[in-house]
């Protein structure tokens, strides 16, 4: 097994222990931190989400990968500046006003740095005014979550401030949470919906491809 | 012949084929009937909309033998079904409300010989939410597993609601939650107190230590099992939606929720009382496991529309010979902005995939919060002609 496959089957395996030690060992055998990203972390989370869709992960599997992959990124990272390599776009992500859930949320924001992207995560709570002064602040992705029924107006309130900003075109809107459907989301004005984190991050790439 | 309400409930929680399909809810919640129904009672609500009803109740009672006694420094219950807690010299519970201008925030502190435990709970017009859990750090389960009080069943109460309510409907308990906040499910009551991801994380880092936490909590709600003999209870409530396969996989429900929770409803049936296994959340990849703890019902069924995974029919299959079925019906959608006929015909669709041979109650798939009067009565007129006979 060389280096990339190990690191590939230690984040799979969820393993934060093996992941950094396999990281530097990849980087002091001279592997481009490019491929140690690519070929290793972004395609394990890749597959992460494969297993996901299939039901053979479930969101435990998911938290120790995505737990995993941070721990190996906490090596990497330096050397991924110095390489001059970029997130491939960034997203600003929030549970929306009045709701406090954040698992559906920190699982979208695992799942998207997995896929690349640079993670700006407002919290739970979030009113209308912080997601606009996010985008205003510049943003590829706005990710809104929501869990309880109640609280679905408050994503469509977040967009309509968005819009009364003058910033709709500035930033694709991604929405997600148990109550939110499809149709929900055409409906109040967002780019698109994922029903689970696996979904969301292929939704994103699809957003700013 | 017409059954009563409890008679055609009954019925279909041991598994039989009642008049019609019975229909009803789970917890009416005080800001629904308070913004939706004048204020009604929920006997009042269960009589206007025609539904059968459920009355809920839980009085607990101290042992003084071990020192226990109601917590004279709490605030009366706001649900007169809610009981109040018990303590001792050695858990004694205070709160102070903390300064925030949007919601209601309350800090409690557990003071114990050997130490300090806080947790701080905020609540809005429809619910409440944790946002310090009382587990910070590993060595605090040693403080609760010492000095937890465990309430105890006040039969003769349950008894006298019981004889109260008669034929109007079931009697409905939950296995005593932890204090303040904690819900009747072993692994549910653990996400509770110490944070779900944190806890789901430990299960990898240190099972051993989740074990010990699973087990004190166990033995807490075993000692309340223990004291329901006698009880005119018709079904208690076990379970929660932590344990969904939304939250957790299938292979930490056997491994964390199964082995406890079963034992749990073993002594339940000791006692000569039913369970309904609450799951709000996936339940399609556990079904097997959770009917194999041998509840006498399963709840939510939520669908894919609401967040879940159940399809009712395959559901039906594979398990409706073993459990009553409660649930399924998708009141997000068919609650509020839908037509009458729509909920009308959604009804129909929950009798069609769940009612043949009986062991099914119609109901909203858990709470609900926003609701249109005028389709909750569509909707329990409908399962009122969806008979039997």
């Amino acid at each position: 097994m060389d280096e990339i496959d190990e690191i590939y089957e230690a984040v799979l395996d969820g393993d934060m222990r093996a992941t950094p030690e396999y990281v530097q060992a990849a980087l002091d055998a001279g592997v481009s931190a490019s491929a140690i990203l690519l070929e290793g972390m972004i395609a394990a989370m890749n597959e992460v989400g494969r297993l996901f869709e299939e039901d053979e992960y479930f969101v435990p599997e998911m938290l120790i990968a995505a737990r995993a992959m941070k721990a190996g990124l906490s090596i990497l990272r330096p050397f991924l500046v110095d390489a001059g390599i970029e997130p491939v776009g960034k997203v600003v992500l929030g549970t929306v006003q009045g709701d406090m859930h954040d698992i559906g949320k920190n699982l979208v924001g695992m799942m998207l740095e997995g896929a690349g992207f640079e993670i700006v995560d407002l919290g739970t709570d979030v009113a209308p005014a912080q997601f606009v002064e996010a985008v205003r602040n510049g943003v590829d992705i706005l990710g809104l979550s929501a869990l309880l029924t109640t609280t679905l107006s408050s994503m469509e309130s977040t967009i309509k401030a968005i819009e009364e900003a003058g910033l709709r075109g500035a930033v694709k809107l991604m929405v997600g949470g148990a109550p939110v459907t499809d149709g929900y989301a055409r409906k109040i004005g967002a780019d698109g919906y994922a029903p689970d984190a696996s979904q969301a991050a292929t939704l994103a790439i699809s957003l700013i491809a | 012949m017409e059954m009563t309400s409890k008679q055609r409930l009954l019925t279909a929680l041991k598994g039989g084929v009642p008049d019609r399909l019975p229909v009803t809810t789970h917890h009416l919640q005080d800001y629904f009937r308070n913004t939706y129904m004048d204020g009604k009672t929920d006997i009042e609500v269960f009589d206007h909309l025609g539904m059968d009803a459920i009355h809920w109740t839980e009085p607990y009672r101290p042992d003084p033998s071990q020192g226990e006694y109601f917590d004279p420094l709490q605030e009366a219950p706001t649900n007169p079904s809610f009981s109040k807690r018990i303590v001792s010299d050695d858990w004694c519970i205070t709160h102070e409300a903390l300064p925030d201008s949007r919601y209601k925030t309350i800090r409690y502190t557990i003071t114990t010989p050997k130490g300090n435990l806080t947790t701080v709970l905020q609540s809005n017009e429809y619910t409440t939410w944790v946002t310090e859990h009382l587990i910070k750090e590993k060595k605090d389960i040693d403080i609760v597993g010492e000095y937890v009080t465990a309430p105890k069943c006040n039969v003769e109460q349950v008894n006298q609601e019981a004889e109260a309510f008669g034929e109007r409907g079931l009697v409905r308990g939950t296995i005593c939650g932890f204090d303040i906040s904690g819900q009747p499910g072993t692994w549910q009551d653990a996400a509770v107190l110490v944070g779900i991801e944190k806890l789901i994380l430990a299960t990898f880092d240190d099972p051993d230590w989740v074990h010990e936490l699973l087990g004190i909590l166990n033995g807490r709600k075993e000692v309340y099992i223990r004291s329901l003999k006698g009880a005119q209870y018709d079904v208690l409530e076990l379970g929660g939606g932590d344990a969904s396969t939304t939250v957790i996989s299938p292979k930490l429900f056997r491994k964390f929720v199964a082995p406890y929770d079963a034992r749990l409803i073993e002594l339940v049936h000791e006692a000569g009382q039913r369970i309904a296994y609450h799951t709000c959340g996936g339940m399609m990849p556990i079904l097997e496991d959770i009917a194999a703890m041998e509840p006498d019902a399963m709840e939510t069924f939520t669908p894919p529309e609401m967040g879940g995974d159940a399809r009712l029919a395959e559901a039906k299959q594979r398990i409706g010979d073993k459990v009553c079925m409660i649930g399924g019906f998708d009141q997000y959608h068919h609650f509020v902005n839908s037509s009458e006929e729509d909920t009308r015909a959604a009804v129909r669709r929950r009798f069609a995939e769940a009612g043949e041979g009986g062991g099914y109650i119609l109901s909203p798939s858990d709470h609900f919060f926003d609701a249109d009067a005028n389709l909750l009565a569509a909707f329990a007129d409908e399962a009122r002609q969806c008979r039997y006979q």
